[in-house]
């Protein structure tokens, strides 16, 4: 049958044509292997669907042929008369007949004669009064009389048949018996043998048991165990927790305590921001303030008082340094006698003034400036008990600096004064200069001397001579 | 019309059966009585008579009996000879016994059986002989039966039922370009060629794979033997699945997976594979045998030969040729449609009825 031609047909010729040629060339490129053609079935192989076929046999008996039942009836009858197995649909053919009541004979008939039984041929002796007579109980009414006819006939046949049946029932039952009876006792043997399995399965479901029960035992062992381990992992995990808890709590309070330094922090850089700010408001204040008459009056009296005492101490050409100067007017006093002087004082307004009055004064810290003179490098010194009075001043260590500045045989004037430019009061200072005679001693001057004053007083104190 | 189909016996999944079923109702919606005759049946829905009764079922000679021929059964023979009602054989051919020797004597012995009653239906002088295929047809034209009582008509199918069906892959193979062949495990469906055509396949793309559908007959257990015995000699053991008990849903997921069906059988009545494969898009390599010409059409590349560097050749060609592979899916789905489609079929059957109005 050839394929429509169409267009498209030479389409797929042109391409049939170009896989013609890539097929010779992989089959130059890559041949398949030489195999042998595949195996053809030997008889020795056939499977047990075929056995049983004796297809050299071509004579039976009818006898043959009719004793086995049902299908093994019909497999045999199948194999016998047309060399075959029984296919499926002709075999549920003869089933129905057979179960409808049709005789083993009327079935083998049915074989032989139909096209395939003719074709193959077997004969079988005995077959064809029994088939003809089979057919002939199925015609219409005459069929009826023939069957009734046959059955009458044969009934002293059947007689003997069904005493033949009886005598083999007999046989079959006492057979029977017999394999009940062996059935029986292998019944016993087994009913034994499963009493025994059931003392060893009891023996060994006994020791299972006491196994299962040491096996609980340790099970609850390790129940208690696990338990224990439970609770301690509880307690850890609620210390954990607590412990996180914490942490975020310090966490709170560092990053509280660091907004708290940083809040100090800045109020401290404002309140030395202020601090700096009235420093330098009672710096100008200090300067600004006008002594009055009376007082610069008494004060120039003592101070001219204490400069004659120290220019009848000091050798001639004397160098002598004062700190705490103020405004300069103690520094103008030794000038007056000829003392050669210097000044150091802090407040930068009074130093400015004091300067204007051609004295030699400085603006500076005192008592950094006395730490950096050389040992015994000054003939006279003077201090003001203001220098003393300063906060966190250690006064013995600095009645020591004044003695280690001094020449041998030098002398150190400690002035106790009410000094209205600072905010230095008066009565405190007095005390400290009053204890100071006892602390002057105690650094190494010699020979103390108070110098009394108008409301106020010095001491005079000498460091020993070499 | 009283219409009484006998048929040798029914099963699900079975292609004459499928015919059978499809024709019983497609005669129900032209408005004819129709019942069903047949020994044994197994998983299916329609109810059967036993084939004793049908011809007291057909009361007149207008009434038809409608026998579908494809074993060799001694009843229907008879029956047609004696009954007054009109005469339709339908015919889905018999595989030549010649296929089965060395194999099976018992098929050999029942193919012949079938194949021997031709001459006598072919002399019956039916008032029609109802064909699947052009080649089926043959067997009564030489033996001259007269043209104007035959006519053909495709089997009805289940492929709507099977492209509704959700497929499932999950047993089937992995490999790629996958070959698929439906069909039992029968010595006409040149299993040993396909087996070939995979080594010479294997040589080019390691990864290549057979799968085929079908079942063993326990009667054609030598030739299973000899099946296993070549796919273990050409060392494709690995890379071929014999599915003996494929489902619907197997049978969908594996047209849709395959490279190819391979259809190389020597002897095929009609091939409902072929149709299936065109229906669901699967490309066809064939063997220009028996009717698989007239049922795949130029659908799909038909050989004269299976040498297995050609059909290789030709799967390769496939998958690297997407124009060709459009170019068949497209040819293949036309074809169903114009020609094997249900609706297409009822129509035909109709039309083949009315030459008994006349």
């Amino acid at each position: 049958m050839a394929v429509s031609s169409s267009p498209q047909d030479e389409y797929l010729e042109r391409v049939k044509a170009e896989i013609r040629a890539e097929a010779e060339r992989a089959r130059v490129r890559d041949p398949l292997p030489r195999h042998d053609p595949p195996p053809r079935a030997t008889q020795a192989r056939r499977p047990a669907f075929d056995a049983g076929i004796e297809r050299e046999r071509l004579d039976y008996a009818i006898g043959e042929l009719t004793g086995p039942h049902y299908r093994a009836f019909l497999d045999q009858a199948f194999r016998a008369v047309l060399k075959r197995p029984p296919d499926e649909a002709g075999s549920e053919l003869q089933i129905r007949l057979l179960a409808a009541g049709a005789s083993k004979a009327e079935v083998l008939g049915n074989l032989r004669w139909s096209p395939e039984g003719r074709r193959v041929g077997t004969r079988v002796r005995g077959l064809l009064p029994r088939y003809a007579l089979a057919k002939l109980v199925r015609v219409p009414l005459l069929g009826y009389f023939v069957e009734w006819g046959l059955a009458f006939a044969g009934l002293p046949l059947l007689l003997r048949h069904q005493r033949a049946a009886d005598t083999s029932s007999a046989a079959r039952f006492g057979a029977l018996d017999e394999a009940q009876a062996n059935a029986q006792r292998m019944l016993d043997e087994l009913r034994a043998a499963h009493a025994a399995l059931d003392a060893e399965h009891d023996r060994r479901s006994d020791a299972l048991r006491a196994d299962i029960d040491r096996m609980l035992l340790r099970l609850d062992a390790l129940e208690e165990q696990a338990r224990g381990l439970e609770e301690r992992a509880r307690a850890l995990e609620a210390r954990a927790i607590a412990g996180a808890h914490e942490a975020i709590e310090l966490r709170h309070y560092v990053h509280a305590a660091n907004h708290w330094v940083t809040s100090l922090q800045r109020s401290l850089d404002e309140l030395e921001e202020t601090a700096a700010s009235g420093r330098e408001r009672a710096d100008a204040l200090a300067a600004s303030i006008d002594v009055d008459a009376d007082e610069a009056t008494a004060r120039d009296a003592r101070h001219a008082s204490w400069s004659a005492v120290l220019a009848t101490r000091l050798p001639a050409g004397a160098h002598m340094l004062d700190l705490d100067s103020g405004d300069g007017s103690w520094l103008a006093a030794l000038a007056a006698r000829g003392i050669a002087a210097s000044g150091v004082e802090a407040n930068a307004a009074m130093v400015a003034r004091a300067q204007q009055q051609g004295l030699a004064i400085a603006v500076g810290d005192p008592l950094a400036v006395l730490l950096r003179c050389a040992d015994g490098d000054l003939d006279g010194l003077s201090l003001s008990a203001t220098t003393l009075a300063r906060e966190q001043t250690d006064i013995a260590a600095l009645l020591v600096e004044a003695r280690r500045v001094l020449k041998p045989g030098g002398h150190l004037l400690l002035r106790c004064e009410h000094d209205p430019h600072r905010l230095v009061i008066a009565n405190a200072a007095l005390d400290a200069a009053q204890h100071s005679r006892a602390l002057l001693v105690a650094a190494g001057f010699v020979a103390p001397k108070s110098l009394p004053a108008n409301r106020a007083f010095a001491l005079l104190a000498q460091r020993p001579a070499a | 019309m009283r219409i009484g189909v006998l048929v040798p016996g029914l099963a699900a999944h079975d292609a004459v059966s499928n015919d059978t079923l499809g024709m019983t109702a497609a005669l129900r919606r032209l408005g004819h009585e129709v019942a069903v005759f047949a020994p044994h049946a197994r998983g299916v829905d329609e109810p059967i008579l036993a084939p004793a009764a049908v011809g007291d079922w057909l009361r007149s000679p207008q009434d038809v009996l409608l026998y579908h021929y494809c074993v060799g059964w001694d009843f229907p023979l008879a029956l047609f000879q004696r009954t007054r009602a009109r005469r339709i054989l339908r015919y889905h051919n018999i595989t030549p016994p010649a296929f089965f020797a060395d194999w099976s004597e018992g098929y050999v012995s029942a193919c012949a059986e079938g194949r021997g009653q031709l001459d006598a239906y072919a002399a019956m002088n039916c008032e029609l002989y109802l064909g699947c295929s052009p080649y089926n047809l043959e067997d009564f034209s030489v033996r001259g039966v007269d043209p104007a009582r035959c006519a053909l008509l495709p089997p009805f199918h289940q492929v709507e039922q099977l492209r509704g069906l959700q497929a499932d892959a999950q047993r089937l193979p992995a490999g790629s370009p996958l070959l698929l062949m439906v069909g039992r495990l029968a010595p006409n469906k040149a299993h040993f060629a396909l087996v070939d055509a995979l080594a010479a396949l294997k040589l080019q793309q390691p990864r290549a794979h057979l799968l085929s559908l079908g079942k063993l007959d326990p009667n054609l257990s030598r030739y299973g033997d000899a099946l296993e015995a070549r796919i273990q000699e050409r060392g494709v053991a690995a890379e071929t699945t014999l599915l003996q008990d494929a489902n619907g849903a197997e049978l969908r997921a594996a047209y849709e997976r395959a490279d190819a069906l391979l259809m190389l059988s020597e002897h095929e009545g009609f091939c409902v594979p072929l149709i299936e494969a065109m229906a669901l898009g699967t490309p066809v390599i064939a063997r220009a045998s028996s009717a698989l010409p007239w049922t795949l059409g130029n659908a799909g590349l038909l050989w004269e030969s299976t040498d297995p560097h050609l059909i290789a050749s030709a799967v390769l060609r496939l998958r690297t040729d997407r124009e060709l592979r459009e170019t068949l899916r497209e040819r293949g789905r036309a074809r169903y449609a114009e020609r094997f489609a249900p609706s297409v079929l009822e129509r035909d059957l109709h039309a083949v009825l009315q030459r008994f109005d006349a």
